[in-house]
């Protein structure tokens, strides 16, 4: 576990699980993709899911953290599955004209490991 | 509805009521002059209320208000009081509360504002005629009748003002009807669920439906969610942009969307217009969405042995 930042990122086997359960503030959304890709860089891991059910609002600032560090996982080799979103969160987002695309989805922690399991298998 | 409630959708307070008077020039003279002129109508009460019955009961349309001679004695004692009250020389929240309980009575009746308005002119023109009858001095006359003019003014617009308000309140409670009518969320199997769509969409529904879809995506832990616009008359740039929001924020929750019942004529349009709905699975029967559906959730449809 890493103690850098305010956001927890625990480790199971070769994946990290982030969840994210305080308002993303511009520093701490900084705070938390350093430390996600620090943690990534440390030991080789091969998927991350991100917990955002926490969120009640996410921004364009956030939404674009969010699927910009998805995209420096991935060149880390890394896999990403965003989980958990809100509906409203959701709406929000799509009305912005942020649909994150490229990103992974799933609806809950479980789907989401079910989900970044057989994109691994796939990729091997 | 309670005519309590009218005093709070109207907003009548004391502050609104002052406006109110001073744009019906409804001075504290005046009210003065009606208090003082209570005797006058005491005596003329009876005869005003039955030359203002004989205008209702004598036209089809007012009569059928009046089912017996009950009905119309127990009116009539409503109506002197009512006639009364314009004599009380006082014009505030009490007032108008007591006033709105008549408009309120005459709304849940259904008495239309037509009969309402025109059994008014003819109270204005029985007062007129008594009070010339009753008043010598002719300026004198004139001045009182001015003065009860102006009170039954305000009435009036109190109670139109309470037709105007129940209306709108119906109409309110109408369109919450169609709302729930029109977004049922269907379970067909576990986490796969149906939206079949029926009417013209516009934003407003719209917004509903991308609500309604992402909650019950969310609460069914659905997979995906076959929407049916078979019964969508027209789909045109708009509706087909609003469907691909939808789409693009269920799969942020990490769901998908089949769309289904896209008929000759739509897929027509959707090319012609040149909507690109590759973001969804697209099918044109609902028998074949769900199957689609189906295997996303590792189902398949199968005959029984023959």
């Amino acid at each position: 576990m890493s103690v850098h930042g305010p956001i927890p990122i625990l480790r199971i086997g070769s994946t990290l699980l982030v969840s994210i359960q305080l308002e993303l503030r511009d520093a701490v959304a900084d705070a938390f993709q350093a430390d996600v890709l620090s943690a990534i860089e440390k030991r080789g891991t091969t998927g991350l899911v991100v917990d955002i059910s926490g969120l009640d609002m996410v921004d364009t600032y956030v939404a674009r953290i969010l699927a910009e560090t998805g995209r420096m996982a991935k060149l880390m080799g890394t896999s990403t599955v965003l989980v958990g979103m809100r509906p409203e969160v959701a709406a929000t987002l799509v009305r912005m004209g942020y649909g994150m695309e490229g990103v992974r989805t799933a609806l809950d922690l479980d789907a989401g490991l079910a989900l970044l399991g057989h994109v691994i298998a796939q990729r091997k | 509805m309670d005519h309590r409630k009218y005093m709070t959708i109207l907003k009548l307070d004391d502050a609104a009521i002052a406006s109110r008077r001073a744009f019906f020039s409804i001075s504290d003279d005046d009210l003065a002059r009606l208090a003082s002129l209570r005797p006058l109508a005491e005596k003329v009460t009876d005869a005003i209320v039955e030359g203002f019955y004989a205008l209702l009961l004598g036209h089809p349309e007012t009569r059928k208000f009046f089912s017996d001679e009950a009905t119309i004695r127990r009116v009539k004692r409503t109506q002197r009081e009512y006639f009364m009250g314009l004599f009380s020389g006082r014009c505030d929240l009490a007032y108008v509360e007591d006033r709105l309980r008549v408009g309120a009575m005459h709304e849940r009746i259904g008495l239309a504002p037509t009969w309402y308005l025109g059994a008014y002119r003819q109270y204005l023109q029985l007062i007129r005629d008594h009070f010339d009858a009753e008043i010598k001095d002719p300026a004198q006359s004139r001045e009182a009748f001015f003065s009860v003019q102006r009170i039954v003014f305000f009435d009036v617009a109190l109670a139109i003002d309470t037709y105007i308000a129940a209306n709108l309140e119906a109409l309110g409670r109408h369109q919450a009807a169609i709302r729930e009518l029109s977004t049922p969320v269907i379970r067909v199997h576990d986490r796969v669920l149906l939206l079949p769509l029926i009417g013209a969409v516009d934003s407003h529904r719209a917004q509903q439906i991308m609500e309604s879809v992402l909650t019950h995506v969310v609460e069914a832990q659905a997979r995906c969610i076959i929407i049916d616009i078979a019964g969508v008359p027209v789909v045109d740039t708009r509706v087909a942009d609003h469907l691909l929001k939808t789409a693009a924020a269920v799969r942020l929750l990490g769901a998908e969307v089949v769309l289904t019942g896209i008929t000759a004529q739509v897929a027509r349009t959707m090319v012609q217009l040149g909507l690109d709905v590759s973001s969804m699975h697209t099918v044109s029967r609902l028998s074949d969405g769900i199957e689609l559906a189906l295997g996303m959730v590792g189902k398949s449809i199968t005959n029984k042995g023959s």
